[in-house]
């Protein structure tokens, strides 16, 4: 039953992927707070020609990788507030345009390269992929992330609940949100080799969502968000483990979407808020109000 | 007792880089004032109230603090990107009022919960501080935010439009707590659009549109005539006002 840990790349996985939920876990927490799951995936995309200029010209290290991936994150972010500034099209439709050219561009270079590593691979991740490299990456990651959330929670949550608040009582009320997607950038890069780069998104915003159904305070939601994406993750790899031409990326968040859907049916802020708040739903009225009634003693007592 | 300014501005041309919102605008305010900004939407309120903030430079004039500028200013905003999904409760957001002064990884201490539990209190919103924000009507939350601007512990408080959909039973208890800051010498700039709380609660008034202040002055000063003469009202709500004021014995027309 347990002989899935006896292999060492199987080990490495968990400890790879067990560190990057403790760093994932709050900003995939902050993406859906800030209303920026959209955004996140799309990000997810717009790094990938960068990741594949790198890997095509540099080989597959985690050096050229970061360079790349946050090149391409920075310019596609760039490119879409300025035309979303100069052009009469909106952000949305500009970040969409844009992470939909980056991402056929890079499994076009991807492709027409020859590439040694699978296709498959590149977008849907493997175990095999996590090497002593991948692992550093990940270890840095999660410190920056965590060390990051330290020092910019109060400001962060700040500028998520009362932008204007925010900058009203900051010096420099902008540095929070690109420092934020910044980390963002950085965590699709760590979770690359594991997830791919079509499923590196999923395992910030499942967790999130679903935990979102079950707490009211910002501390019991990270801490929620964090134990869904540790068993999305241990589970997910335990099934592709089993089936070996599962790859690890899309098990995790199949995972993540049994979490997701059980908290919607079961947790007080799922189904059971939205059908106690609903305003279109059937109630059984009284015939008439109480105190209309003939022998009502209300009814008597005020004429 | 001489009267303390604590801001007075002559000349000040308001707007965004080579936009001009509104020029000539003069007040003085003295600790302990309340100062009601009306005006038509777009008249350039809310950019008199980012200008004292510090988050606009005036385009022209100055504003002159002869104490100088207060380390804190609290600032109650509009709610239009306010996020009341976000899962927090009455008394971490009345807490937010004091995070800047917290530094990156200051604790909040005994003095600051103190001033947290009696912002709770004096708002109103003590019995409901472990509630989620999203389980509050609007007038708990603006209850909650006026017990935020308390936590900044301010000498110049500024509100802008603090009243939008908010009962009158509400909006009196605020506006009463506006006047108990007043009273402990704190300046208060509210922007409002309701004459007879501009009447009832503030000392002085200053009236913005067509591109420059209009009127500034005393609240007496503030009639429902002169509002005629600088356009802010018709005559028929004029009369009308004035109809409710004979109604009430109030010698303001």
């Amino acid at each position: 039953m347990f002989e899935w840990l006896d292999y060492a790349f199987m080990i490495r996985a968990l400890t790879a992927t067990t560190v990057l939920s403790f760093s994932v876990a709050p900003i995939g927490a902050f993406l859906v707070l800030r209303r920026l799951s959209l955004a996140g995936e799309a990000m997810a995309h717009a790094i990938v020609p960068g990741i594949v200029i790198a890997f095509v010209v540099a080989g597959l290290s985690v050096a050229s990788m970061i360079v790349g991936g946050l090149t391409a994150g920075i310019a596609v972010a760039a490119l879409t507030s300025l035309l979303a500034r100069m052009t009469i099209i909106r952000e949305d439709a500009s970040l969409a345009s844009l992470y939909l050219i980056a991402l056929a561009l890079g499994i076009f270079i991807l492709s027409a390269a020859g590439s040694a590593v699978p296709l498959k691979s590149f977008l849907f991740g493997s175990i095999l992929g996590i090497d002593d490299e991948t692992l550093i990456l990940i270890g840095a990651t999660a410190t920056i992330t965590l060390v990051s959330f330290a020092l910019i929670f109060r400001p962060l949550i700040t500028n998520t609940i009362d932008p204007v608040f925010h900058e009203s009582q900051s010096k420099r009320p902008g540095l929070v949100t690109q420092w934020f997607m910044f980390l963002v950038v950085l965590n699709l890069l760590g979770a690359f080799k594991a997830l791919g780069t079509l499923m590196a998104v999923g395992l910030m915003i499942l967790p999130a969502t679903a935990a979102r159904y079950w707490v009211s305070t910002i501390t019991g939601y990270l801490i929620v968000t964090f134990v869904f994406a540790l068993f999305s993750c241990w589970i997910g790899l335990i099934v592709s483990f089993y089936l070996p031409d599962v790859p690890s990326g899309p098990a995790i968040v199949l995972v993540a979407a049994v979490f997701f859907v059980v908290s919607l049916i079961f947790a007080p802020q799922g189904f059971h808020a939205g059908l106690r708040l609903n305003p279109f739903r059937r109630r059984t009225l009284p015939a008439s109000p109480p105190n209309l009634n003939k022998g009502d003693k209300a009814h008597e007592e005020t004429s | 007792m001489p009267r303390s300014v604590l801001l007075s501005t002559a000349g000040l041309m308001l707007g965004y880089r080579d936009v001009t919102v509104v020029e000539d605008v003069a007040f003085e305010l003295g600790r302990g004032d309340v100062l009601a900004v009306v005006g038509h939407n777009g008249s350039g309120k809310s950019t008199l109230i980012k200008t004292l903030l510090g988050a606009l430079p005036p385009l022209a004039g100055a504003l002159r603090w002869p104490a100088g500028r207060p380390q804190r200013i609290a600032y109650l905003g509009q709610r239009t990107e306010f996020d009341s999904r976000f899962p927090i409760r009455v008394r971490d957001l009345a807490a937010m009022g004091a995070w800047s002064g917290l530094g990156f990884l200051g604790r909040v201490d005994d003095e600051c919960r103190a001033r947290i539990e009696s912002a709770l209190e004096r708002t109103g919103t003590a019995k409901i501080a472990d509630m989620p924000l999203h389980k509050l009507s609007a007038g708990q939350l603006q209850r909650a935010l006026f017990a935020r601007t308390m936590v900044q512990d301010a000498p110049l408080i500024l509100l802008d439009e603090p009243f939008t959909a908010i009962d009158q039973t509400t909006e009196a208890a605020l506006l009463s707590l506006i006047n108990s800051w007043a009273a402990e010498g704190r300046s208060v700039i509210l922007v409002l659009h309701d004459l007879s709380a501009v009447l009832q609660h503030c000392t002085s008034a200053l009236l913005l549109g067509d591109g420059r202040a209009l009127f500034g002055g005393p609240k007496e000063t503030l009639t429902p005539r002169n509002l005629v003469a600088h356009g802010y009202l018709s005559q028929s709500q004029a009369a009308w006002i004035e109809g409710m004021y004979r109604q009430q014995g109030v010698d303001r027309v």
